[in-house]
C-alpha cells in the first residue's frame, strides 16, 4: 500500500510542477469568440422566435391589454377634470397612428373615447418647424355612411412644435365601425390630404349614466321652451329641447310674428352645484327650432338635478310705427315689455338724427324713418355710449342717422332683439 | 480587480473578464483537467468546452463568490463528457506492452500507478486522483462533484480498500 501511496505522491509532485500551456489564454479566448458567439446567435434566433410569438399573442389581445393598462399620455393640460379621470382609469381606445405630410407636418391620432353623447378623438398636430399655430389643418371624421365634423379645443406647447387636440364629434351611427380621420393641410395655395384609418372598438364605449325624457315647458314671450331629453354619459351631459315645432314656426311666419332665437342661457345644477357648461347650439330646420346644450359629466352620487332657464334672447317681429314730434323729449315707448326711450330728434345739415336709449341687450333691427310718406333707410348708428346701471344691466344710448328731413316723422320698427331674464327652474325627477 | 467585480462583468457579457477569471487560477483548472484527460491537448479542449458553457450560463450564477466552485464542477463534467463521448477511456491494461517498450524508470512507475488505478471503477479512480494527486480536501471534492461529504469519505475509503485488496497484500506490508 505504501508503494501506491508513494506513486500517488510522486504523481502529485509531478502535477504540481506541470507547466500551464502558454496558449491556454489564447485558446480560451478563441473558444469564446468562435463557439460562444455561434451559440449566442442560436439563442438570438430563439429570442426572435419568442419575440414574434409575444407580438402575435399580445397583438391579438392588444385591445384588451390597452384597456386594462393604458391611458393617453401628455393630454393633462388639455383635458378637463372629467376626461382626466376617465383617462386615468384607462377608458377609451388607444390608436397611436401617425400621418406625416410632405412638408414634415404630422398628425398622431393617439386615441378615441366613445359614449352615448359624443366621440372624442385625441390627436396631436406636430410641426418640426415650430410654427404649429400657423398650419392650416382641417380635420373631420369620415365613416362609411356619414361624415362627422369636429368641434374641440387644443393646447400648444411653448416651442410651438405641437398642439394636443381633443376633438368632439357627434356619436357615430351604430353601424359605423371603420373610420378615417380626414385631414386637409392647406399651405399657401396648395392643399394636401391625408387620412388615418382606425376601427372603432364599441366594446369600449362607455354608454350613458342617465338618460330620460324631460317633457317640461317654460313659457316665454310669444312662445315656449320645451325641454325634451337629458342624456348624461361619462364624458358629458346633453340637454335637448325645442322652442317651436314646425307647425308653430309656420304659423308665426304667416302671421308675421316670428321669433328668431338668439342666446339661450341654461344652467345645469346637480346636487346643488352648477355643472360647467361646455357648448351649445340651436338650429332651425324642418324639425322646427331645436336647441342642445352640453355640460360636463354629472357627479356619480347624483341626488338632485335642476335645469335653470336664466335668460333667453330672441329676434322678434314687432312691426310697430311710432309717431315722433320734432319737439319730443325722452319719449318712452314700451314694446313687448321692453322700454325704448327716444331722447330727442334734431335736424342738422339737412339730415335727421334720433337719439334713443335701451338696455344694451335690446337691439332694433330693420329700422326706417318715414318722413312725409318717404321711407328712409337707416344710414348709420353713431355716438354710442353705455351707462352701467346701479341695479342690473347696462343702458345703451345711440344716435340713429337718417338722410334728409321732413315735416312729419314716424319711426318704423320691424324687428327687435331683446334678452329677457327668466330665472325659472325645472326639477328633474331622477328615475 | 476582485473576483466579484469580474464575475459581474462576465455576467454582463464581458468575455475578457471571464478569461481573466480563469487565468487567475489557471494552474488549478489545468491540473484538474489534466488528471482527467492525461494530456495537454485534451485538457485544453475540456477547458474550451468549459469556458463556453460558463459564458452561456453565468447569468444563472446567483452567488458571485461561488464562481470558482461552480466553474470547476463544470470543468470536471466537461472532462468526463469528453472522455465518454470520444470513447478515449482506453483501459491501460491493453497498452501494457507499449508501455514496457518505453523502458523502466519513472515512466514505469507512472504506468504501474495507472495500471493500479485502472483496476478501479471510474468514480473511484476519479476520487483517488482528486484526493491524492490533486490534493483536494474532502470539502472541495464534495463541492466539485456535487456529492455529500459523507459520500466523498466513504468513496475514498472503498477505493483505497480496493487498491489494498488488489495490489496491497502481504508483499508490501
Amino acid at each position: 500500500m505504501s508503494e501506491i501511496e508513494q506513486m500517488l505522491n510522486n504523481r502529485k509532485q509531478e502535477l504540481d510542477q506541470i507547466e500551464v500551456p502558454e496558449e491556454m489564454e489564447a485558446r480560451l479566448s478563441d473558444a469564446l469568440t468562435k463557439r460562444a458567439d455561434k451559440k449566442i446567435n442560436r439563442s438570438w434566433k430563439k429570442l426572435i422566435a419568442v419575440a414574434c410569438l409575444t407580438v402575435l399573442l399580445a397583438g391579438y389581445n392588444f385591445d384588451a391589454l390597452a384597456f386594462y393598462g393604458k391611458k393617453l399620455i401628455g393630454y393633462d393640460q388639455v383635458l378637463n377634470g372629467t376626461l382626466k379621470q376617465l383617462n386615468e382609469l384607462g377608458k377609451g381606445q388607444l390608436i397611436g397612428k401617425t400621418h406625416t405630410f410632405k412638408n414634415g407636418t404630422s398628425v398622431i391620432l393617439d386615441g378615441v373615447m366613445l359614449d352615448d353623447n359624443q366621440l372624442l378623438a385625441f390627436y396631436t398636430a406636430k410641426d418640426p418647424k415650430g410654427k404649429v399655430d400657423d398650419i392650416g389643418l382641417r380635420v373631420s371624421l369620415k365613416g362609411f355612411l356619414k361624415e362627422y365634423f369636429m368641434s374641440g379645443h387644443g393646447v400648444m406647447n411653448d416651442e410651438k412644435t405641437e398642439i394636443k387636440w381633443v376633438a368632439s364629434f357627434e356619436p357615430p351611427l351604430f353601424l359605423e365601425k371603420t373610420f378615417d380621420l380626414q385631414m386637409v393641410l392647406n399651405e399657401g395655395n396648395k392643399s394636401e390630404t391625408g387620412q388615418i384609418t382606425f376601427k372603432l372598438d364599441r366594446s369600449k364605449a362607455m354608454g350613458y349614466t342617465l338618460k330620460q325624457s324631460l317633457n317640461k315647458t317654460i313659457e316665454i314671450d310669444g312662445s315656449s321652451i320645451h325641454f325634451d331629453t337629458i342624456s348624461a354619459s361619462p364624458t358629458s351631459t346633453a340637454v335637448n329641447g325645442s322652442i317651436q315645432n314646425i307647425v308653430e314656426l309656420a304659423k308665426d311666419q304667416l302671421t308675421g310674428e316670428r321669433i328668431r332665437p338668439g342666446a339661450l342661457k341654461l344652467r345645469l345644477i346637480a346636487n346643488g352645484k352648477e355643472v360647467a357648461s361646455q357648448s351649445g347650439g340651436m338650429s332651425t330646420d324642418l324639425k322646427g327650432i331645436t336647441f342642445h346644450q352640453e355640460f360636463d359629466a354629472l357627479p356619480s352620487d347624483l341626488t338632485s338635478l335642476n335645469i335653470k332657464l336664466e335668460s333667453f334672447a330672441a329676434d322678434h317681429d314687432i312691426n310697430q310705427e311710432i309717431n315722433l314730434q320734432k319737439t319730443l323729449h325722452d319719449l318712452e315707448v314700451d314694446i313687448e315689455g321692453q322700454s325704448i326711450v327716444i331722447n330727442k330728434l334734431h335736424e342738422s345739415n339737412g339730415d335727421t338724427y334720433i337719439t334713443i336709449t335701451t338696455k344694451d341687450t335690446t337691439v332694433l333691427k330693420r329700422v326706417h324713418l318715414i318722413m312725409d310718406q318717404n321711407r328712409v333707410d337707416l344710414e348709420e348708428t353713431i355716438n354710442n355710449s353705455y351707462n352701467k346701471l346701479v341695479n342690473d344691466g347696462v343702458m345703451h344710448t345711440r344716435t340713429l342717422h337718417f338722410k334728409g328731413t321732413g315735416e312729419t316723422y314716424r319711426l318704423d320698427l320691424e324687428r327687435m332683439t331683446y334678452k329677457k331674464v327668466y330665472n325659472k327652474t325645472i326639477n328633474i325627477t331622477l328615475k | 480587480m476582485n473576483t466579484i467585480t469580474l464575475v459581474k462583468k462576465a455576467k454582463d457579457g464581458d468575455k475578457d473578464a471571464l478569461v481573466e477569471l480563469i487565468m487567475a487560477q489557471k494552474k488549478d483548472y489545468y491540473k484538474l483537467a489534466f488528471i482527467y484527460m492525461k494530456n495537454k491537448e485534451d485538457a485544453l479542449d475540456a477547458m474550451e468546452d468549459m469556458i463556453v458553457i460558463l459564458y452561456e450560463n453565468i447569468h444563472r450564477l446567483k452567488d458571485e463568490g461561488a464562481f470558482y466552485r461552480w466553474s470547476k464542477t463544470i470543468l470536471s463534467n466537461c472532462c468526463k463528457r469528453l472522455l465518454r463521448d470520444k470513447k478515449r477511456v482506453v483501459p491501460l491494461a491493453e497498452i501494457k506492452e507499449d508501455a514496457s517498450e518505453v523502458g523502466y524508470g519513472q515512466k514505469d512507475n507512472q504506468i504501474m500507478l495507472d495500471q493500479y488505478l485502472s483496476s478501479l471503477s471510474d468514480k473511484h479512480q476519479e476520487i483517488i486522483k482528486l484526493r491524492y494527486i490533486l490534493d483536494l480536501d474532502y470539502q472541495s471534492i464534495s463541492d466539485l462533484l456535487k456529492i455529500p461529504l459523507g459520500t466523498v469519505k466513504s468513496r475514498i475509503y472503498t477505493a483505497l480498500a480496493h487498491l489494498k485488496k488488489n495490489f496491497g497484500g502481504d508483499r508490501y506490508e
